[in-house]
C-alpha cells in the first residue's frame, strides 16, 4: 500500500515538472511583459510632462449658441481636462450663432471677408490667437479648437490646429474629426462634440497597438486553443504501409497479352466564346490646410458646411 | 526444454543487438546448451521445479520464480513445427525508444504512459501466422476511352476515342500472411504489416528463448478467406494499374483465377505492451523487425484540462500585457 502511494507521489511529482518545463517559455515571457508593463507604468508616472502655458484661461468649453446644458457643459469640461493631460494637448470648443457669410458679415461684424470658409477660419484662428491656447505656450502652442456656427443657413464647424496638431494632421484627419462631428451634431450636440474630442485624441494617439481589438485578445488564444486540442487529441493507430505488390513474387506481374485496340474515334468543335472588360479607380489627397493667422501664428484646419 | 549457459549454469536467451545467444548473468556468448526438464510435465519449470501458470496455447513463456525462459516441445514440434520464423531484430531498449519517440508529441497522455517501469513489462512474443502462397492468372476485358482537347484559332475541338482493352497475367503471391492467433486482434496484426521476408529462416528453439509464443490455434482453412480477400484486392489494384491511361474505363469481364495454392506455418516477431489506465487496456504492438507501432495513446483528461487552460491563460495574458505595453510607448 505504502509503495503504491509512494508510487502515485512520485508519478504527481514527474506531472508537475513536465508541466513546468512544457510552459516554462510562456511563463517567463508573462513575467517579463508583466515586468515590463510595471516598469514604464511607474517610469511614465515620474516623467509626467507637465502642462507650461499658464497665459491661457482655463475654460474650455465656451457655449455662445447655448446648445448644451450645463450638466453637459460640466460634463465635457472634466472629459477635455482628462484627454488634455493624457495626450498633452489643448482641445476647446466654441459654439456661435451669427451671420459670418456675405456683406452682412463685413459691415455688421467687421470681418475681412464675405466668404464663409474664410471667416470661420478667422475666427477660430483668432479666438484660440487670443486666449494663447496651446498646452506648452501661448504662442503657436499644441491643440485645436472647434468652432461650431449653429447660424440657420449658414450652420457648420471649422477646426483650427496648432503646433502638434497642426504638424500631425493633414487633411484627411481633419476632415475625419469635423465626420465624427457631423454624425450626432443635429440630434445630439453634447455626443458630437464629446466625439470631435475623441477622435481628436484618437489621432493623436501615437502609443503603439497591436493591430486588432481587445476582443481579439480574448477570441484569438481561444481558437488556437482549440486547434492545440484538436491537433493533441486526434491520433491514428497506425497507417497501412504494405505495398500492393508486397506479396507479388518479383514485385510485379507477368504479362501475358496486352492489347489496345482502337474501336472508334469521334471530334467535336466549338466557337470560343471571349469577353472583356475594363476597370479603373483613382484618388487624390492633401495637406493639412496650413496658413498664418491675423496674428502671425501659423494653423491648420479645414470646414464642414451643413 | 530451455537453453542453460555451459559456463554459469544460468539461462541463456537470444539477443536480437548480437543476433546470437548470450547469457546476460555472465555475459558470455554463444555458450548455449539445450536443456530438458525431469518430469516432462508442462507446467513445471525444468529449471526450478516451480510451477509455471501454462496457458492452453502458449508455446514459450518465463518462469515466475527463477526467470528462465522455457520453451514446450510438443508445441514447437510435431504438427507444430514452424517451417519459418524471423527471429526479433529489435531488442527490448530499441523498442522502448520507439514508442517514446512515436508518442513525445501526444501532450494529453497519462504521465506514467512511457515511464521505465511500465515500458518494463512490454513482453516479446513469437505470433503463429500462416502464410499463403497462390498461382493466379488475372484477365481483364473492357472499354477505355481517351479524351484530347486542343485549340486552333477560335476553335476548340474534343476528340473521343474508344479502345477495346485486354489483359492476361499471372500473378504469383507469395507468403500473403495471417495470423493464427486467436488472441492477436485481425486488424492490428493486418496494420503491423509488412515484415521483410529476407531476413526470413529456417524454424530453431533457441531464437525462442528469451520470448513468449503461442502456437497456432486456428487452422489454416478458418483464415484462409482473409489472406483470399487481400490477394482478391491486390489482383484487382495491379490489373487496374496495367490499363491506367485512360480517362475512364467500362468493365466487361474481370476474371481472378487460382490455378495452385501453398500454406505454410510460421512465426513473427512482435512487442506487446498493455497500458492500463482508469480501469481500461491499451495495448500496443510493435513490430520486432521493422519497429512499426500500431496502437493509440490513452487520454487523460486531468491532462487536457490543465494543459490547454494554462495554455489559453498564457496566451490571453500575454496578448493583453503586449497591448498594454505597446499601448504605454
Amino acid at each position: 500500500m505504502d509503495e503504491k502511494h509512494s508510487m502515485e507521489e512520485d508519478v504527481k511529482k514527474e506531472a508537475r515538472r513536465q508541466y513546468l518545463r512544457y510552459f516554462r517559455f510562456w511563463f517567463l515571457a508573462v513575467a517579463v511583459l508583466a515586468i515590463a508593463c510595471i516598469a514604464l507604468k511607474l517610469s511614465q508616472g515620474a516623467r509626467e510632462v507637465p502642462r507650461t502655458n499658464s497665459e491661457a484661461p482655463t475654460e474650455r468649453v465656451y457655449d455662445y449658441a447655448n446648445v448644451l446644458t450645463d450638466a453637459e457643459e460640466a460634463d465635457l469640461r472634466e472629459y477635455i481636462a482628462q484627454m488634455e493631460k493624457k495626450h498633452r494637448i489643448d482641445i476647446v470648443l466654441v459654439t456661435f450663432s451669427q451671420s459670418v457669410e456675405g456683406e452682412e458679415a463685413r459691415e455688421k461684424y467687421g470681418l475681412r471677408s464675405a466668404s464663409w470658409e474664410q471667416n470661420m477660419q478667422d475666427l477660430a484662428d483668432d479666438f484660440w490667437d487670443e486666449h494663447k491656447f496651446g498646452y506648452n505656450k501661448g504662442f503657436e502652442g499644441d491643440g485645436a479648437l472647434l468652432l461650431h456656427n449653429w447660424y440657420e443657413g449658414q450652420n457648420g464647424e471649422h477646426l483650427s490646429t496648432s503646433g502638434s496638431v497642426e504638424h500631425k494632421f493633414s487633411l484627411r484627419d481633419i476632415d475625419e474629426v469635423l465626420y465624427a462631428v457631423d454624425e450626432y451634431y443635429d440630434t445630439n450636440p453634447y455626443k458630437a462634440y464629446r466625439a470631435y474630442v475623441k477622435e481628436l485624441c484618437r489621432r493623436m494617439d501615437t502609443s503603439l497597438s497591436l493591430p486588432f481589438s481587445w476582443g481579439f485578445v480574448v477570441i484569438l488564444p481561444i481558437i488556437i486553443v482549440l486547434f492545440y486540442a484538436l491537433i493533441g487529441a486526434v491520433q491514428k493507430k497506425a497507417e497501412n504501409t504494405v505495398a500492393v505488390n508486397a506479396y507479388v513474387e518479383g514485385g510485379r506481374p507477368q504479362m501475358r497479352n496486352k492489347t489496345d485496340g482502337l474501336l472508334r474515334k469521334n471530334v467535336v468543335t466549338r466557337k470560343i466564346e471571349t469577353s472583356s472588360g475594363s476597370r479603373g479607380g483613382g484618388g487624390s489627397s492633401g495637406g493639412g490646410g496650413h496658413h498664418t493667422s491675423s496674428g502671425g501664428a501659423s494653423h491648420g484646419g479645414g470646414s464642414h458646411r451643413h | 526444454m530451455y537453453f542453460r549457459c555451459k559456463n554459469c549454469g544460468a539461462n541463456v536467451i537470444y539477443s536480437p543487438e548480437r543476433h546470437g545467444m548470450y547469457c546476460p548473468y555472465c555475459e558470455s556468448e554463444g555458450s548455449d546448451e539445450r536443456a530438458e526438464g525431469q518430469t516432462g510435465a508442462l507446467t513445471l519449470c525444468p529449471n526450478c521445479g516451480g510451477e509455471v501458470s501454462v496457458e492452453e496455447h502458449t508455446s514459450a513463456t518465463q518462469c515466475p520464480y527463477c526467470d528462465s525462459f522455457l520453451i514446450f516441445n510438443e508445441r514447437v514440434e510435431g504438427e507444430y513445427t514452424p517451417r519459418m520464423m524471423i527471429p526479433f531484430q529489435m531488442g527490448k531498449e530499441t523498442c522502448k525508444k520507439s514508442l517514446r519517440e512515436k508518442f513525445k508529441s501526444c501532450r494529453f497522455a497519462p504521465t506514467d504512459f512511457l515511464s521505465e517501469a511500465r515500458l518494463n513489462a512490454m513482453q516479446g512474443i513469437y505470433v503463429p501466422y500462416w502464410f499463403y502462397d497462390y498461382k493466379t492468372v488475372c484477365q481483364f476485358h473492357g472499354e477505355g476511352t481517351k479524351i484530347r482537347v486542343w485549340r486552333s484559332g477560335d476553335r476548340e475541338y474534343t476528340e473521343t476515342s474508344v479502345y477495346d482493352v485486354r489483359r492476361d497475367m499471372d500473378l504469383d503471391f507469395e507468403k500473403i500472411p495471417v495470423d493464427a492467433s486467436i488472441q492477436m486482434p485481425d486488424d492490428v496484426m493486418d496494420l503491423i504489416a509488412p515484415f521483410q521476408y529476407g531476413q526470413m529462416v529456417g524454424f530453431k528453439p533457441e531464437f525462442m528463448s528469451g520470448f513468449y509464443g503461442e502456437k497456432y490455434n486456428m487452422p489454416s482453412a478458418e483464415v484462409e478467406n482473409r489472406a483470399r480477400t487481400l490477394m482478391k484486392q491486390d489482383a484487382t489494384k495491379l490489373l487496374r494499374e496495367s490499363y491506367a491511361g485512360y480517362s475512364s474505363v467500362r468493365t466487361l469481364r474481370e476474371d481472378i483465377s487460382v490455378q495452385g495454392s501453398k500454406t505454410t506455418y510460421g512465426l513473427l516477431p512482435v512487442w506487446k505492451y498493455i497500458y492500463r489506465y482508469k480501469e481500461q487496456d491499451y495495448p500496443f504492438y510493435v513490430n520486432g523487425q521493422t519497429g512499426k507501432i500500431v496502437g493509440t495513446a490513452p487520454f487523460s483528461k486531468a491532462k487536457f484540462l490543465a494543459y490547454t487552460g494554462t495554455l489559453w491563460a498564457c496566451l490571453t495574458a500575454f496578448l493583453a500585457l503586449l497591448q498594454i505595453l505597446l499601448g504605454m510607448i
